[in-house]
């Protein structure tokens, strides 16, 4: 090998020295030129083009799902905290109403119980009121009959038959001597 | 489906192996592979450079040494520019586009199988790439570096399959004058065209970025505040410093041209030494080891000349203030 390079060095220069001990010519070497753009051409189409493709569409989706992941996180933390505000404003409310339930059922009470005592108060009035005036109608019933029998009694006692003047002065009297 | 992809390589490897066959049994060998047999006779001036070199493993043949590979990949067509190392081109596009179809067939917002494995493949040096220069360039230029980085990776180790290189016209002494198929990167054409493909890439994507004057004021223009005569002192120091990075700018596609084909072409020689060692019936046991080995050669060299190409991009194309406030966004 050596010999056959030495050989051709001292015949030629290094350019063509080149040339015939590694076989570099112009018109393989732009066969090949030729071949390794049509070699780009094809690999990029049929091997890198579709899988670069699907590696892109696969980086997408992940930006994509990550992307619908921080706003999924973004608007689970809005729900908590809407719930939270919700429960917190639910409890507030709930607080308010217990509040003004007890304030109302007080105030009810309240006036329940008042009712009730005027109620009872004036049944208690009317009862009073009722009772007088039967005492009352009893008292001049008896009165009445009192006075009927004094004055029957008298009149079977006395023998004669007493005018209405006497009657009325009886009765009078006698009542005035009962009520004393 | 596994059975439906992987017939299509038996069946070229089938195809590959006919030749063989038809040099041993004495039929007449294809024109250009004629053109490579060291006892044919030139019939024109094409002929003459796979004369020599026919003439030269029949020399080494004859020195009793095992059949080196050649240095040059043979001719195969006499109208068209096609070598064996193109073969191989097509094979490894065929390969690795099969296999994306496969990947790529019934894809899935959850990954299975092939496709869950294509797609960490291309989504880890996605990711190496854009941590080597940022998410902007990686995203710009990943059709080129995946590219590059799956094509080598995969011609590398299509080169190691039984059959490459041993494959193919043999002369009337049974020696192997023009192999069907050859590793890619052991053609410095390949390698040239990609280096040098990159090299253009590499320019347009530098002033696409930075614009013209902010390109060349990148190689020329003093790095740093000075000033009086601090500043009359460093402009030529810097102007020399830019000279220089001009030829180290011209240099890189040469070497990574001659990195990968050195180290491809290198094991691959070591393979075939290694196998005339023992009898040919034996020859796959000292061999065995290495391959391990270049398994390994092969992913670092793809990864090696990708890293390269992704760094002197990074390089051209590094202003600081922008990607300290891109990174600050990160």
């Amino acid at each position: 090998m050596m010999t056959i390079i030495l050989a051709a060095t001292e015949q030629a220069g290094p350019l063509e020295t080149i040339q015939k001990t590694f076989g570099l010519s112009a018109p393989f070497f732009i066969a090949q030129v030729i071949n390794f753009f049509l070699v780009i051409f094809v690999l990029k189409k049929f091997a890198f083009g579709p899988i670069q493709k699907m590696l892109e569409e696969r980086r997408g989706r992940i930006a994509e799902g990550e992307a619908k992941l921080k706003q999924i996180e973004q608007q689970l933390a809005d729900s908590e905290r809407n719930t939270a505000a919700a429960i917190a404003k639910a409890n507030e409310d709930a607080a308010r109403l217990i509040n003004e339930a007890k304030t109302s059922a007080a105030a009810l009470s309240e006036q329940k119980a008042q009712e009730a005592i005027a109620t009872a108060q004036q049944i208690l009035a009317k009862a009073e009121a009722a009772a007088l005036a039967e005492r009352a109608a009893i008292k001049a019933e008896l009165k009445q009959e009192f006075g009927r029998l004094v004055t029957a009694t008298t009149a079977q006692v006395t023998g004669k038959v007493l005018t209405s003047d006497d009657q009325s002065r009886i009765n009078q009297e006698a009542l005035a001597s009962v009520e004393a | 489906m596994i059975r439906r992809s992987i017939f299509p390589i038996f069946f070229a490897l089938l195809c590959a192996a006919t030749p063989v066959r038809a040099a041993e049994e004495g039929h007449e060998a294809p024109v250009a592979a004629v053109e490579h047999d060291a006892h044919a006779t030139p019939a024109h001036g094409e002929a003459a450079g796979a004369d020599e070199h026919g003439a030269a493993a029949a020399e080494h043949h004859a020195e009793g040494g095992h059949h080196a590979l050649p240095l040059d990949a043979p001719r195969l067509s006499d109208s068209l520019p096609i070598n064996n190392s193109m073969i191989m081109v097509w094979l490894a596009v065929g390969v690795i586009v099969l296999f994306a179809r496969i990947a790529t067939k019934k894809m899935s917002l959850v990954p299975q199988g092939v496709q869950n494995f294509a797609e960490w493949a291309v989504e880890s040096l996605y990711d190496f790439l854009s941590s080597l220069m940022g998410k902007h360039l990686a995203t710009r230029t990943f059709w080129f570096f995946g590219t590059i980085f799956f094509f080598i990776l995969v011609n590398n180790y299509m080169g190691l399959i039984p059959g490459v290189g041993t494959v193919g016209w043999k002369d009337a002494h049974g020696h192997m004058v023009a192999p069907l198929l050859r590793g890619a990167n052991a053609d410095i054409n390949m390698t040239a065209a990609m280096a040098f493909t990159f090299a253009i890439l590499w320019f347009y994507w530098a002033i696409t970025e930075n614009g013209i004057k902010g390109f060349i004021a990148h190689i020329f223009a003093p790095k740093g505040t000075f000033t009086g005569v601090m500043a009359a002192m460093m402009i030529p120091i810097f102007l020399f410093v830019g000279v220089l990075e001009v030829i180290s700018i011209m240099i890189r596609p040469v070497a990574l041209t001659f990195r990968l084909l050195g180290n491809i072409y290198g094991g691959e020689q070591t393979l075939e030494a290694l196998m005339g060692l023992v009898p040919e019936k034996l020859a796959f046991l000292p061999a065995l080891p290495f391959c391990f080995m270049e398994l390994l050669v092969g992913f670092v060299q793809a990864l090696v000349f990708t890293l390269l190409c992704a760094i002197f991009l990074k390089l051209i194309c590094d202003h600081g203030d922008h990607d300290h406030a891109e990174e600050g966004h990160h």
